[in-house]
């Protein structure tokens, strides 16, 4: 269904709801709903939302984090080849905005990227080499090369992409979006987080904060899906136990708890009783979820040889179309390892070797199934790296500190504007000198391919109206199709 | 007299009483006013529009626009562009709300001289009000709650059962379930006095300390780690050991808050008072290379205001930070001022990368039994900065047998206003003393410049706000939710009290009594309201769903903490040991290392055991089970947590390893009873775990499924061995594994009913 008939629908899926009552066990769903069991409808449930009609259902968004270095990927400078070695001038590279991490340097001196740039596509969009699989894609890629933020560490840098802010206990994006939205997937959390491993040495690490609800309630969290034992924390029975035998227990449990909500009139037992029998339906269709047994080859073979590791970026990119199929809402892969202060060109190069082939195949996967003008795909990490050395320069070797004021980010489907470049940095890539896009833009500008008017989407906590954008942002309409 | 009291109730809460007509301007005007106007016409003068202010009564006054008919007409005109507040403010004014709002216009706009924001007035003490069923109080708090009670028609509930109600008062106060011979002994004791008898052994049981302590651990975001990035390790738990202590000591608050807020500042200091100080460094640290200490040093200084302002304010200062407040009359420079008392530290801006970052001092062995010599107040080293991966500047790491503490440099640092609050952005025009915000009170000349006279304004018994935002949070612990619903939040933003009479009165017998907490506790739990039966009509479930005239008892779900406990208690696992430092139960595995550089090495034996609030806590990887059931994630202070259910929750209690482990054995100690029945063995477990027997009905579908669960289990002995091999503990080789596991199942749903997790 396009997403403005969807619109529609769920308009009259909320007339319908207000009305009618619906046998849930002895429960009547009007108790559930008053008890904020609103991700059991199905429905988006916050007053008035969708703001308009969106373009897009979802979002898969794949954070790179570390900081991927745009002038090693999409940034392409080719008169600093002829600087090699040259100091980076201090009118473009002032010293305050370097992190105490290289600030101490003697020499800034400038290092060209060692890779290869071509143009790709009908659009003739600028890549280097290390990404042969995404440049098959490019023409379904809306490239930001003006992306900037304020921060320079990646602690807040991540969290200011994630929530908007770098102060904790605010509620990440994907909480945000399944708190306006609800879930489309009455068996799946509305928002689910995933997890990989860079082979580029020096990972950042994650927090749970980054898909963590803040203090929107505690329902809104991020899910997060893990690379080993139980694929959601606790999910499956104890050894031994049969689902049989839990499905016995889960009747006796919501007998003896039915009785309970007769004596007490609580809403919240009922809620209770509802969320134990989401657990169990959790319980039965992430074995389906997960077994990739029914995917062909040739799907497979798209995402490459790791596409059935469990843990790995391209299972996760895999997984996350799976998860899209089956209507979750906000899906958040994080990929480690982009941190390249040491030898930039063999890290970048390992985490292309990483997730090329997989980002690429999932925007072709989505495309092929007709998913992906209702996807949004969003590709990009907490900032961009420096165009001068860190550490110890030669032709084939650089490192490359943290760069907050310019860098690339890129979006797909979820009517974006495919095959566009958008921005500009200066000739050192240092800063952009136009078209900047500031984070809280992007958000903004994710939110409005939900339905969603950023400004409006609030919630309040000790006093205050919070938004996902605190008190900035705009979306920006050149970007969409 | 009793006249009297109503007058002076009603002067000070207009609004509140049934029957109040015209709209009281603190009460029924102000709110919308804030909530709707004051970020444009409020306090903070750069964001505001038309040079009108709405917040202050002489300006508003003045501006004419009152009494000239404007205000009306931006009110009720429909032209979007008078009319407001405007679509782009993001601003709504419910249609109630503006009716209010044009009531009060109408009627002239009454605006009182005297408009101070009640939290900010001292409490005067108030008298009981008259009410007519007189012998239902039996102390002063339901003198107040019956006769709101009363006004709105409605009475109070019965008394709980006996049973209900020890099940109630002993997870309040000690965080576990009572024993069913502590139950047995309280049914059987119809002697007057035999409820109070029973609090009192509560609140003397050293578990109460431990119970008391989780809400003050993550209100000052206490954790065993720094919190940023690779979130590297620090050695606080000596702190939570001194806070065990202080509560158990019953050390009288106002000492509490001051050795905490300055105990490295007092005349009779000792290594104990500074220890308190820990209080103060329990905030994140950030140990990230490439960071600017400087930011990072502000970041604490900052988050030590904010801490204090949600924990005795109640105020959300932390809006000031960056600009003036937009509903508070709290400046921006107020905010500095308060900052200037604590930027003295001699502090470094960079952790150091695992350990304590300075100032910390060194626990001798003998903690926390130390002689004489060992009691005394210790210098820190000062801090040394070493620069190290050619230009981080990182501070000397403190080892595992040192605690943070606040330390005074020799030489205050300058404190200016930071403009947005940028750490590189002072306003240098102007250097700033450390002063509190003069709409809370005034400063008296002979308290010193320091954390140590903030302590003493602190609980100064003329204190507007740290009484009462103190008792409203202990009532909160009761109640699930405050007489002031935001406890966080007693500002203009905040919601009014739903007793103020009975909110200022326990804030002035907390103060009275010498700020006796025990005492206070006391006060709450043997009143007839906390002794009300929790299951209201369904009538009054409708009309009061949150419970806010208190016409029946607290019904509550268990905090994250006291559910495992409760579970490992029952089923005879819990170790209780006190203090020492933090333990590493079950994790999943893999659960540090797949998003982080560390690895979670699990404990062994008794560790696996131990209470709550000795599990380790990462701050970036909080332990799951506990976040589940929505803990504080102690990144920063929060008071108030919300109890939304989800699915998680129930796989956790279904599946996680403890909870699963503990089921066996809730299972092996009912087996191992000689001579019992089937039914008799599983009323018992029934009961160790919600403290009432099994009905009839309850009985029948038990013992149904344990006869499943045994011919289940019987086909397939191997699934039996699995059950039983889960957890480290190793199961009974005398029982019958069969036996055991179908018991182990019928446990398990035990522990999966709501009142396991609840108490009613």
């Amino acid at each position: 269904m396009n997403p403005a008939n969807e619109f529609l629908t769920r308009q009259t899926r909320r007339a319908f709801l207000g009305k009618s009552t619906m046998g849930l066990g002895s429960v009547a769903l009007g108790t559930l709903l008053n008890a904020g069991g609103k991700d059991l409808t199905g429905a988006g449930l916050s007053p008035g939302l969708p703001h308009f009609a969106p373009r897009a259902k979802r979002v898969i968004y794949l954070f790179q984090s570390g900081g991927p270095s745009q002038m090693d990927l999409y940034d392409y400078k080719p008169h600093l080849a002829a600087k090699f070695g040259e100091e980076v001038p201090e009118s473009i590279y002032p010293a305050e905005r370097k992190t105490t991490m290289t600030s101490g340097q003697k020499s800034f001196p400038l290092a060209p990227s060692t890779f290869k740039f071509a143009r790709h596509g009908k659009s003739g969009t600028l890549l280097s080499d290390a990404m042969p699989h995404l440049a098959g894609m490019i023409d379904e890629v809306c490239v930001i090369k003006s992306m900037y933020t304020e921060a320079i560490n990646h602690d807040p840098g991540a969290m200011l992409f994630q929530t908007g802010s770098v102060i904790p206990g605010r509620p990440s994006m994907g909480s945000w979006v399944s708190y306006g939205l609800g879930s489309e997937n009455a068996d799946l959390p509305a928002f689910v987080a995933l997890t990989s491993n860079g082979t580029g040495k020096g990972g950042q690490p994650l927090y749970d904060r980054l898909w963590g609800s803040g203090f929107l309630p505690g329902r809104f969290q991020g899910v997060k899906f893990r690379g080993q034992g139980n694929p959601i924390l606790d999910l499956y029975n104890p050894a031994g136990v049969s689902r049989a035998q839990r499905r016995r227990m889960l009747d006796a449990v919501g007998k003896i708890n039915g009785a309970q909500a007769g004596r007490f009139n609580d809403p919240a037992i009922a809620t209770r009783i509802a969320q134990y029998e989401l657990a169990f339906r959790m319980q039965m269709s992430v074995p389906d979820l997960i077994d990739f047994s029914n995917e062909p080859r040739s799907v497979l073979d798209l995402y490459g040889p790791e596409a059935t590791k469990v843990g790995k970026y391209a299972y996760n990119c895999l997984l996350a179309r799976r998860l899209a199929e089956r209507g979750v809402r906000f899906i958040q892969l994080y990929h480690r390892g982009w941190d390249a202060h040491g030898n930039a060109p063999k890290q970048v190069a390992a985490q292309c070797r990483d997730t090329d082939q997989p980002t690429a195949a999932l925007l072709r996967d989505l495309k092929q199934r007709g998913m992906l003008d209702d996807t949004l795909v969003i590709w990009g990490g907490e900032f961009g790296r420096t165009v001068y050395c860190q550490g110890k320069l030669t032709k084939q070797s650089y490192g490359r500190d943290h760069h907050p004021n310019c860098f690339t980010y890129w979006m797909a489907g979820g009517g974006v504007r495919g095959g566009m470049s958008y921005g500009k940095t200066d000739d050192y890539s240092v800063n952009v000198v136009e078209n900047p896009v500031h984070v809280h833009d992007l958000q903004a500008t994710i939110l409005n391919q939900l339905g969603i008017a950023h400004e409006r989407l609030t919630y309040r906590y000790q006093g205050r109206y919070f938004r996902l954008t605190d008190v900035h942002g705009r979306v920006v309409h050149d970007l969409l199709a | 007299m009793m006249r009297r009291t109503i007058l002076i109730t009603a002067v000070m809460f207009p609004g509140l009483h049934a029957g109040a007509a015209e709209p009281g301007f603190a009460v029924d005007v102000r709110p919308i006013l804030s909530d709707a106007c004051y970020n444009c016409h409020g306090p903070d003068a750069a964001a505001r529009k038309a040079k009108l202010r709405l917040d202050d009564r002489v300006s508003a006054m003045r501006s004419g626009i009152l009494a000239d008919g404007q205000l009306l007409e931006r009110l009720t005109s429909d032209d979007p562009e008078v009319r407001m507040p405007p679509p782009d403010s993001n601003r709504v004014l419910k249609p109630g709300d503006r009716a209010k709002l044009v009531a009060w216009v109408k009627g002239g706009a009454q605006w009182p001289e005297d408009d101070r924001h009640w939290a900010f007035v001292p409490p005067a003490a108030p008298d009981h009000p008259p009410v007519r069923k007189g012998k239902w109080p039996v102390n002063g708090i339901d003198r107040f709650v019956l006769a709101k009670l009363e006004q709105e028609g409605l009475q109070p509930s019965v008394h709980a059962d006996k049973a209900t109600l020890l099940r109630r008062v002993t997870l309040d106060l000690t965080g576990l379930a009572p024993t069913t011979g502590e139950l047995d002994a309280f049914l059987g004791d119809d002697s007057p006095g035999a409820y109070e008898r029973a609090v009192d052994r509560l609140l003397a049981s050293p578990r109460y300390g431990e119970h008391m302590a989780l809400d003050w651990m993550e209100a000052s975001r206490y954790a065993d780690t720094d919190g940023y990035q690779n979130d590297r390790l620090r050695y606080m738990w000596v702190w939570r050991d001194w806070l065990v202590r202080a509560l158990n000591d019953n050390m009288p608050f106002d000492r509490f808050v001051t050795e905490q807020m300055a105990g490295d500042l007092l005349p009779d200091r000792n290594f104990f008072t500074q220890v308190a100080t820990g209080f103060n460094r329990n905030h994140r640290i950030n140990s990230e290379g490439g960071s600017i200490p400087d930011e990072w040093i502000v970041e604490y200084v900052a988050d030590r205001v904010e801490t204090m302002g949600t924990m005795f304010l109640g105020l959300t200062l932390g809006c000031a930070r960056c600009h003036d407040h937009k509903y508070d009359p709290v400046g921006q420079k107020d905010f500095y001022r308060m900052f200037a008392f604590f930027n003295n530290v001699d502090e470094a801006g960079l952790g150091p990368n695992n350990g304590n970052s300075p100032p910390f001092i060194k626990v001798p062995k003998s903690w926390p039994e130390l002689s004489e010599e060992e009691s005394k107040y210790v210098v820190p080293e000062p801090m040394k900065i070493r620069t190290v991966q050619t230009s981080v500047p990182r501070p000397q790491a403190g080892s595992p047998d040192t605690v943070m503490v606040m330390h005074e440099k020799e030489r205050p640092r300058d404190t200016y206003l930071l403009v947005r609050g940028q750490y590189d952005q002072p306003d240098k025009s102007e250097k700033l003393k450390p002063a509190i915000p003069p709409v809370l009170g005034q400063w008296q000349q002979k308290w010193p410049r320091n954390r140590l006279g903030l302590a003493k304004w602190l609980m100064h018994p003329r204190h507007p706000l740290t009484s009462r935002v103190t008792i409203n949070r202990i009532w909160q612990h009761y109640f699930g939710t405050g007489l002031v619903k935001t406890s966080e939040n007693f500002g203009l933003q905040g919601q009014m009290p739903s007793h103020p009479g009975l909110l200022d009165w326990l804030a002035l017998e907390f103060i009275r009594t010498g700020w006796d907490v025990k005492k206070m506790h006391r006060l709450i739990v043997t009143s007839a309201t906390y002794r009300q039966a929790s299951n209201g009509s369904a009538a009054l479930q409708r009309r009061d769903p949150e419970n806010r005239l208190l016409a029946r008892g607290p019904r509550k779900r268990l905090s994250p903490y006291a559910i495992r406990d409760t579970a490992l208690f029952t089923s005879g696992l819990l170790v209780e040991k006190i203090g020492g430092p933090s333990v590493k139960p079950y994790m999943p595995p893999g659960i540090w290392s797949s998003i982080s550089n560390a690895r979670y090495k699990q404990d062994k034996g008794e560790k696996l055991y131990r209470r709550s609030m000795y599990t380790y806590w990462r701050r970036t990887l909080p332990p799951p089970t506990m976040m589940t059931f929505n803990a504080a994630a102690r990144e920063i202070c929060i008071v108030r947590n919300d109890k939304t259910i989800t699915p998680l929750q129930a796989l956790t209690m279904m599946n996680n390893i403890t909870f699963v482990e503990a089921a066996r054995f809730l299972a092996e100690r009912v087996l191992k009873v000689d001579g019992l029945s089937k039914a008799e063995r599983i009323e018992r477990a029934f009961r160790m775990v919600i403290s009432r027997r099994p009905d009839r009905v309850e009985m029948k579908q038990l013992l149904e499924d344990l006869e499943f669960y045994r011919q289940d289990f019987s086909k397939r002995p191997g699934q039996a061995a699995q059950l039983l091999a889960v957890g480290e503990k190793k199961a009974d080789a005398n029982l019958l594994p069969v036996e055991l596991a179908s018991f182990t199942m019928v446990a398990n749903t035990i522990l999966n009913l709501d009142e396991a997790m609840t108490q009613d």
